[in-house]
């Protein structure tokens, strides 16, 4: 008997190396795709947004399909449903989204990337943002639809998960798969075993923002979890001249009142249907024109000589969602805590500025070079803005023509301001006069292929020349609008820069500009940043560095590198960096000091306390959060398997009860009784 | 405890004793004694004490189902219309769940 028992423990040893090399089941069954994003759920004070799974996730019958026909047919002839459609991302259309919606065969669906040439691609709105900016400057009926490709399928609530891959071996993996097991013989696919796939994205967030804010907070929950979280980041601002004084014998900071101040402003995100962004025209060239005119206009007028003006640059986050950023700017300034929070809005270190301090308002929107010309908008004309734009087109140069547009207003984070202040003297320089010229608005295919950047390829029409002829227009323009005087030296050159600056956030941001401000990202990181806005509470790493980009460019070299450069000085009027001297020499580096910081980029809504949801005030959007996002194949076993392995389950629990319950009645013949030894009793 | 091994008087102090508890918003303890008397009550030959137990457990079996409906109904209205109550539904809620 023990040999048998010990046999036995012997054999499953043996037998347990050769056949499971210790896999677990779960991974013998299922291929998980790693590098797959999903598209999430987003919530405003009225709806919701996006997509979500059911809490087990959703599974369907892979479908591979490479033209649309691929889709119809199974839709049409498919009997081993539900199917999830495995679509080229090119097709991903209001049109297929809406057949999808109507059948009931699909149960989730999962896009691929190809290399087609499209047409237009832009899922955000027809008119962007319309309800929060000025009435009356978009309109779906004519032509004056800035948007004019967009779907407005990023703003649709969607009834099955969606995901994206776009490595080339997912793809692979997905194909074999469907190739093997399903693209044959469809009328028998309900008998045979079938490539699926599982989707999990299942949201805890729902129907809006109030309900999810209200539900994250509600303490009789026995199960507290955050639902939701607002959408937000950090704007940057910085300024050309110091806003304060700094007297180092009484060591006393006194901010330089009664300035005006001229507005350079662009915005930093974009968004897409799926967890990645691209963003090449719109932020990329604006952000880029800005950072290339900060630098010049830091080489052009190094210290301030009395003038009466100072240039404050400031870049708006989270603009793409009802202008998350300029409206929170706003607000701050109005009520007296811009560029810093106050108590009572008296000015302790730097001056209090208000919207009437801004003596002109310069947005730098989507500038790729198109067909060479540049449009200024001036939506309500004054003497201000007509002449800037004369200055503008005097110093264009000539590869460039300067086209002004009275009355237009694209979308912009100018219309925050101007929905309040009316008369604000505004321009906004774009590469459009009314709808945009880039047809890949807010989505991935705004690439470097959209704005033919190749990088080192500074040519007489190449985008980097152009987005540094532009800025050395502005930077002149500016120059004369605060010193009086005509900027009569040589243009500097800054395509360099911008060749570079476009490298760093098409390409790869390991670059040099991000080396040299120190602050590189640590890891080594071959995507390119993700420029979605986020959620509050987690500053986005291209956010940080974009600050210290601009710092750099206006900041002034106060001394040799070290470490009294950052720790020593409690001077709050400058920050104080060490940094490359230049993005060519970058092991040379000095003490840095700029007049840089950043603000909370979180809609007015979440601080207001008691907040009225439903007066569509300010921006709304939150982001649901997750538990977890995965999509992985499997083979599911045909119909008829399915109930044959569920009968034989049944028969054998059957079968052992039965068995168990005539070896219990008839323990007493089967086994023979142990004799119990009383115990010992010690007396 | 075994009802079998118990003498008709102590029977009789433990219905009485659960009925008395049900009072205490605890209808399954009243469904507990409802069933559980049941036997004694109706099934057993007759003795003295058995009228009594036999009026509780008959009082306790109508609370219970009175206890039933009402719940029912609640959980039925809850359920159904707790999304379109919206505030009044999540401060009433120990457990919101996820996703809807």
């Amino acid at each position: 008997m023990l040999l048998v028992k010990y046999g036995l423990i012997l054999l499953i040893f043996k037998l347990f190396p050769l056949c499971c090399n210790g896999d677990r089941i779960k991974h013998r069954m299922y291929i998980d795709i790693n590098a797959s994003t999903s598209c999430f759920r987003r919530l405003n004070a009225t709806h919701q947004v996006g997509c979500s799974s059911k809490r087990a996730g959703a599974t369907g019958v892979a479908h591979f399909c490479e033209v649309e026909n691929d889709l119809t047919f199974i839709l049409k002839n498919g009997n081993a449903g539900p199917y999830i459609p495995i679509l080229p991302v090119s097709l991903w259309s209001k049109k297929i989204l809406q057949t999808l919606e109507k059948s009931s065969k699909v149960s989730g669906l999962l896009l691929y990337m190809n290399n087609e040439t499209l047409v237009s691609f832009s899922h955000d709105l027809q008119c962007p943002n319309e309800n929060y900016g000025v009435e009356n400057t978009c309109s779906k009926t004519d032509d004056l639809k800035w948007n004019s490709g967009g779907t407005g399928i990023l703003f649709e609530n969607i009834r099955f998960p969606v995901f994206y891959i776009d490595k080339h071996d997912d793809i692979k993996t997905v194909r074999d798969c469907f190739n093997k097991f399903n693209n044959y013989s469809y009328d028998t696919q309900r008998d045979r075993s079938l490539c699926s796939v599982q989707l999990n994205s299942f949201m805890f967030g729902a129907k809006n923002t109030p309900t999810c804010i209200r539900r994250s907070n509600i303490a009789t929950n026995l199960n507290p979890v955050r639902v939701c979280d607002p959408l937000g980041d950090k704007n940057v601002w910085a300024s050309l001249f110091p806003l304060a004084t700094y007297d180092e014998k009484t060591d006393k900071i006194k901010p330089i009142l009664g300035q005006k101040y001229i507005v350079v402003a662009a915005r930093t995100d974009t968004a897409s249907f799926f967890d990645r962004t691209s963003g090449a025209d719109s932020p990329i060239t604006g952000l880029v024109t800005l950072l290339a005119v900060a630098k010049l206009l830091k080489q052009m007028l190094p210290k301030n000589e009395n003038y009466n003006t100072n240039v404050l640059f400031i870049l708006f986050n989270g603009e793409t969602f009802d202008y998350i950023g300029s409206q929170r700017v706003l607000y701050d300034m109005q009520n007296g805590n811009f560029p810093i929070e106050t108590q009572n809005g008296t000015a302790e270190i730097f001056p209090v500025i208000k919207p009437s301090d801004i003596s002109l308002f310069i947005e730098l929107s989507q500038l790729s070079r198109g067909d060479g010309r540049v449009f200024a908008h001036l939506y309500k004309v004054d003497s201000k803005n007509t002449n800037f734009t004369e200055r503008l087109r005097t110093n264009m140069a000539a590869s460039i023509s300067l086209q002004k547009s009275e009355g237009t207003l694209p979308p912009s984070s100018v219309q925050t301001f101007l929905k309040k202040y009316e008369n604000l003297s505004t321009i906004i320089l774009t590469n459009h006069l009314r709808a945009f010229s880039n047809k890949f608005y807010n989505s991935i295919f705004d690439n470097s292929t959209n704005i033919n950047y190749e990088y080192l390829n500074i040519g007489p029409s190449s985008i980097q020349q152009h987005l540094s002829d532009v800025a050395n227009t502005i930077s002149k323009s500016i120059f004369e609008e605060i010193t009086g005087q005509t900027y009569t030296a040589q243009n500097q050159k800054v395509s360099e820069l911008v060749d570079e600056l476009l490298h760093c956030y098409l390409e790869n941001p390991n670059c040099k500009i991000f080396q040299a401000v120190g602050k590189q990202p640590q890891q080594q990181q071959n995507r390119p940043f993700n420029l979605y806005v986020g959620v509050d509470g987690n500053t986005n790493k291209a956010t940080t560095l974009l600050g210290f980009v601009l710092g750099w460019f206006v900041g002034d070299i106060v001394g040799e590198s070290n470490e009294n450069c950052t720790n020593i000085s409690k001077n709050y009027a400058f920050r104080f960096y060490n940094m490359s001297v230049s993005m060519n020499d970058l092991n040379n580096t000095m003490c840095f000091r700029m007049v840089m910081n950043f603000t909370e980029a979180v809609s007015p809504a979440f601080i207001i306390k008691d907040y009225d949801w439903s007066s569509n005030l300010y921006s709304s959007w939150s982001e649901s959060t997750w538990g977890e996002i995965n999509m992985r194949l499997f083979l599911k076993p045909s119909t008829s398997h399915e109930s044959m392995t569920m009968a034989v389950g049944c028969l054998s629990l059957l079968f052992s009860s039965i068995l168990v319950y005539f070896i219990k009645s008839r323990s007493h013949i089967l086994f023979t009784p142990e004799s119990i030894q009383p115990s010992p009793v010690d007396c | 405890m075994d009802l079998n091994k118990m003498n008709n008087d102590k029977k009789l102090n433990l219905c009485k004793f659960y009925f008395t508890a049900g009072f205490a918003l605890l209808p399954l303890v009243w469904a507990i004694n409802a069933i559980w008397f049941f036997k004694e009550a109706f099934r057993k030959p007759e003795y003295e004490e058995q009228k009594q137990i036999r009026t509780y457990v008959i009082y306790s079996a109508i609370g219970a189902g009175i206890w039933a409906v009402i719940l029912i109904t609640w959980i039925v209205i809850f359920q159904l219309s707790r999304e379109e109550w919206g505030e009044f539904a999540d401060r009433i809620s120990f457990i919101i769940p996820l996703g809807d």
